[in-house]
C-alpha cells in the first residue's frame, strides 16, 4: 500500500454518505457555535455530546481519539497552560509562579479557549477522516470552485508523499557517497544544500512536464467540466444545511444581543 | 493533401541562439507509423511538441512555416482546441500521472472530465481505452502503486481515451524493460492496424524495422534522412552521422567487408540477419 496524504478512512456510515458541503457546513456551524454562543460550558457540550457520538455514528472512533490524544490535546493543553499562566485578568489567586499569578478568572478562561480550539480542530478532523479529498474537490468545482484552484490542492495532497520518497532517494544516494547526516548540528547543516537543490531543481523540471501532460488531457478547456463521479446531494442534506446555518446565525445574534 | 502537413518549419526556443527546427518539410498520410530517430539535441521532442501543438503555444519562441493536421493549421488553433486533435505522451510516465485522481479508472477519465464529456459516455470510453491497452485489470489500482511500465501504458491509455486523430509519442518506452516495451508496441501497431496515425520518437532500432511502416532521421534540427525503415536503418548516411545501428546491422557489414554476407540489404532484426548468413550455405 503506498503512503498518502490523507486522513481519510474508508467506511460506510451515515458520515461518510453525507454530500461534502453539508459536512464543511456542520464543520462551521460547530466552530461558529463554540466561539460566539452565550454559554460558558456550550464548547465542552459540544465536544462531549456531539463530536464523540459522531465520531462513533462514523465509526471512526478509534483514528478520532488517537488524532485527539497525540494532536489536539497536546495543542490544546500547551494553550490552556500559556494563557492560565499570562492572563493578567482577576483577583481570585489560586497560585503563583514567580511573578505570574494564577487566578480562578483566567484559569476559566483559559479552559474556554482550550475547549473551543479543540472543538475547531476535532471538527476538521472528524470532517477529513469521513471526507474523500477528491470528492470534496469535485462536489466543490460543480458548485463553482475554479478547476485550477481544486487540482492544486488535490494534487499537492498526492505528490507531497511522492516528494518525500523521492527526498528518501536523494539522502541515501548523497550518503552513499559520503555525505555526513548523521552527526553534529553544523555539519548536518552543511549537508543540506546538496539534498535539497536536487530535489527542488528536479520538481521544477517535473512541473513544467506535467503542465503539458494535463494540458495535453485538455485542462483548460473552456468546455463545461464533468465529473465522473455523482456525489449525492440529498433533500436531507439541504435540509441540514439549511438547519445548521440557522443555528449559526441564532448563535451569532444571541452573542450580538447578549454582550 | 496529406494528414498531416509541415512546410518549411523552423523554429527557435526563447532565449537561445540557434533554432532547435530548422526548415523541416513533412507530409505524413494517415494510418502511417513515423518512427523518429536522431541523438540528444537533434530536436525529435521539439518536432513532437511542435506537432501537439506545445511548440509554440506553451513554449513560446520564434516560429515560421506551416504545421498543418487534418487541414487545420497549428497557429490558428488555440491549444485547448489543438490537443483534442492530436495526443501527446512522454518519456516519464511518473510525471503524466496527473496527481489529482486516486485510481487509474478515474486518472483516464480525467481527460473526458476535463472536455466536458457526459458521465454516460465516460464508463465506456475509458473501458473501451483500457482494452484497448490491455489494464483493464488494473482500473482500481492507485497510480502510484504501478510499476514503470504500467504507469506508462495508463499514460497512454489516458492519452487514448481521448480519441487523437495524430498520436505522438515522445521516448515512451525509455524507461522499460523489454517486456514493457514490446506491449507498448504491440498496443500502437494495433491503434495503426485500425488507422491511427502514429508518430514515435524511438532509439530501439529493431522494434522500429518491425513495425514502423517510415522513419525520419534529424540531425541538428533538420532531416537528414527518410524512408522505409529497412532503407534509412541500414544506410551509410546513418553511421557516417554517428547514429546508433542495431548489433545486427553492425555485424553484416563488417561480414559484407570479408565477404561472408551476399546479400544486397543489410539486415536490422535477428530474424533477417539469420535469414540472411542462412543463405549462404
Amino acid at each position: 500500500m503506498h503512503e498518502r496524504l490523507s486522513f481519510y478512512i474508508n467506511r460506510d456510515s451515515a458520515i461518510h454518505r453525507l454530500n461534502p458541503l453539508t459536512k464543511l457546513t456542520m464543520v462551521l456551524a460547530l466552530i461558529v457555535i463554540a466561539f460566539t454562543f452565550p454559554i460558558y460550558w456550550t464548547a465542552l457540550f459540544l465536544f462531549l455530546f456531539i463530536l464523540i457520538p459522531l465520531s462513533f455514528v462514523a465509526k471512526v472512533f478509534r483514528e478520532f481519539f488517537f488524532t485527539a490524544t497525540r494532536l489536539i490535546f497536546p495543542a490544546a493543553g500547551f494553550l490552556f497552560v500559556m494563557q492560565a499562566l499570562f492572563q493578567p485578568i482577576g483577583e481570585q489567586i489560586i497560585f503563583q509562579f514567580y511573578f505570574l499569578d494564577v487566578t480562578q478568572e483566567s484559569l476559566m478562561f483559559a479552559f474556554k479557549n482550550a475547549m473551543r480550539i479543540i472543538v475547531m480542530i476535532s471538527a476538521f478532523t472528524l470532517f477529513l477522516l469521513t471526507t474523500h479529498p477528491s470528492e470534496l474537490m469535485s462536489d466543490l468545482t460543480r458548485r463553482g470552485l475554479p478547476g485550477q484552484f481544486a487540482y492544486v490542492i488535490i494534487s499537492t495532497l498526492q505528490i507531497i508523499p511522492q516528494m518525500q520518497a523521492k527526498a528518501q532517494t536523494i539522502i541515501s544516494a548523497q550518503r552513499s557517497r559520503g555525505l555526513d547526516t548523521e552527526s553534529t548540528f553544523l555539519k548536518r547543516a552543511g549537508s543540506v544544500l546538496p539534498l535539497v537543490s536536487p530535489l527542488v531543481f528536479g520538481s521544477l523540471v517535473e512541473v513544467e512536464e506535467r503542465a503539458i501532460a494535463i494540458e495535453a488531457r485538455g485542462f483548460t478547456s473552456k468546455k463545461e467540466k464533468t465529473s465522473f463521479h455523482e456525489i449525492p446531494d440529498s433533500i436531507q442534506d439541504k435540509i441540514l444545511r439549511w438547519v445548521l446555518i440557522i443555528f449559526i446565525i441564532i448563535s451569532i445574534l444571541l452573542n450580538l444581543w447578549l454582550s | 493533401m496529406a494528414f498531416v502537413n509541415i512546410q518549411n518549419l523552423t523554429y527557435k526556443y526563447p532565449l537561445t541562439k540557434t533554432p532547435a527546427l530548422q526548415n523541416i518539410n513533412l507530409q505524413i498520410e494517415q494510418g502511417e507509423f513515423i518512427s523518429i530517430i536522431g541523438a540528444n539535441g537533434a530536436g525529435k521532442s521539439t518536432l513532437c511538441y511542435a506537432l501537439a501543438g506545445f511548440v509554440p503555444h506553451f513554449f513560446k519562441g520564434e516560429i515560421s512555416g506551416i504545421i498543418e493536421v487534418d487541414g487545420i493549421e497549428s497557429s490558428k488553433s488555440t491549444l485547448d482546441e489543438w490537443v483534442l486533435n492530436v495526443g501527446l505522451a512522454f518519456q516519464n510516465p511518473f510525471n503524466q500521472i496527473s496527481g489529482a485522481k486516486y485510481t487509474v479508472f478515474e486518472e483516464i477519465a480525467f481527460g473526458l472530465e476535463n472536455i466536458g464529456v457526459p458521465r454516460e459516455q465516460m464508463q465506456s470510453r475509458v473501458e473501451e481505452a483500457m482494452r484497448l491497452t490491455g489494464i483493464s485489470n488494473l482500473a482500481d489500482r492507485s497510480p502510484y502503486s504501478l510499476s514503470g511500465g504500467q504507469q506508462q501504458r495508463v499514460a497512454l491509455t489516458s492519452i487514448l481515451v481521448m480519441q487523437p486523430k495524430l498520436l505522438v509519442l515522445d521516448e515512451p518506452t525509455s524507461q522499460m524493460d523489454p517486456i514493457g516495451t514490446r506491449e507498448v508496441f504491440e498496443v500502437i501497431h494495433n491503434l495503426t492496424q485500425n488507422g491511427m496515425t502514429v508518430v514515435m520518437v524511438e532509439h530501439k532500432v529493431e522494434w522500429i524495422a518491425h513495425f514502423a511502416t517510415r522513419v525520419i532521421a534529424l540531425k541538428d534540427g533538420a532531416v537528414l534522412t527518410e524512408g522505409k525503415p529497412s532503407d534509412v536503418l541500414t544506410s551509410d548516411v546513418l553511421i557516417e552521422n554517428g547514429f546508433g545501428v542495431s548489433r545486427y546491422t553492425s555485424v553484416a557489414r563488417e561480414a559484407k567487408k570479408q565477404g561472408l554476407w551476399k546479400k544486397e540489404k543489410l539486415p536490422v532484426t535477428l530474424f533477417e540477419a539469420a535469414e540472411g548468413f542462412g543463405s549462404n550455405k
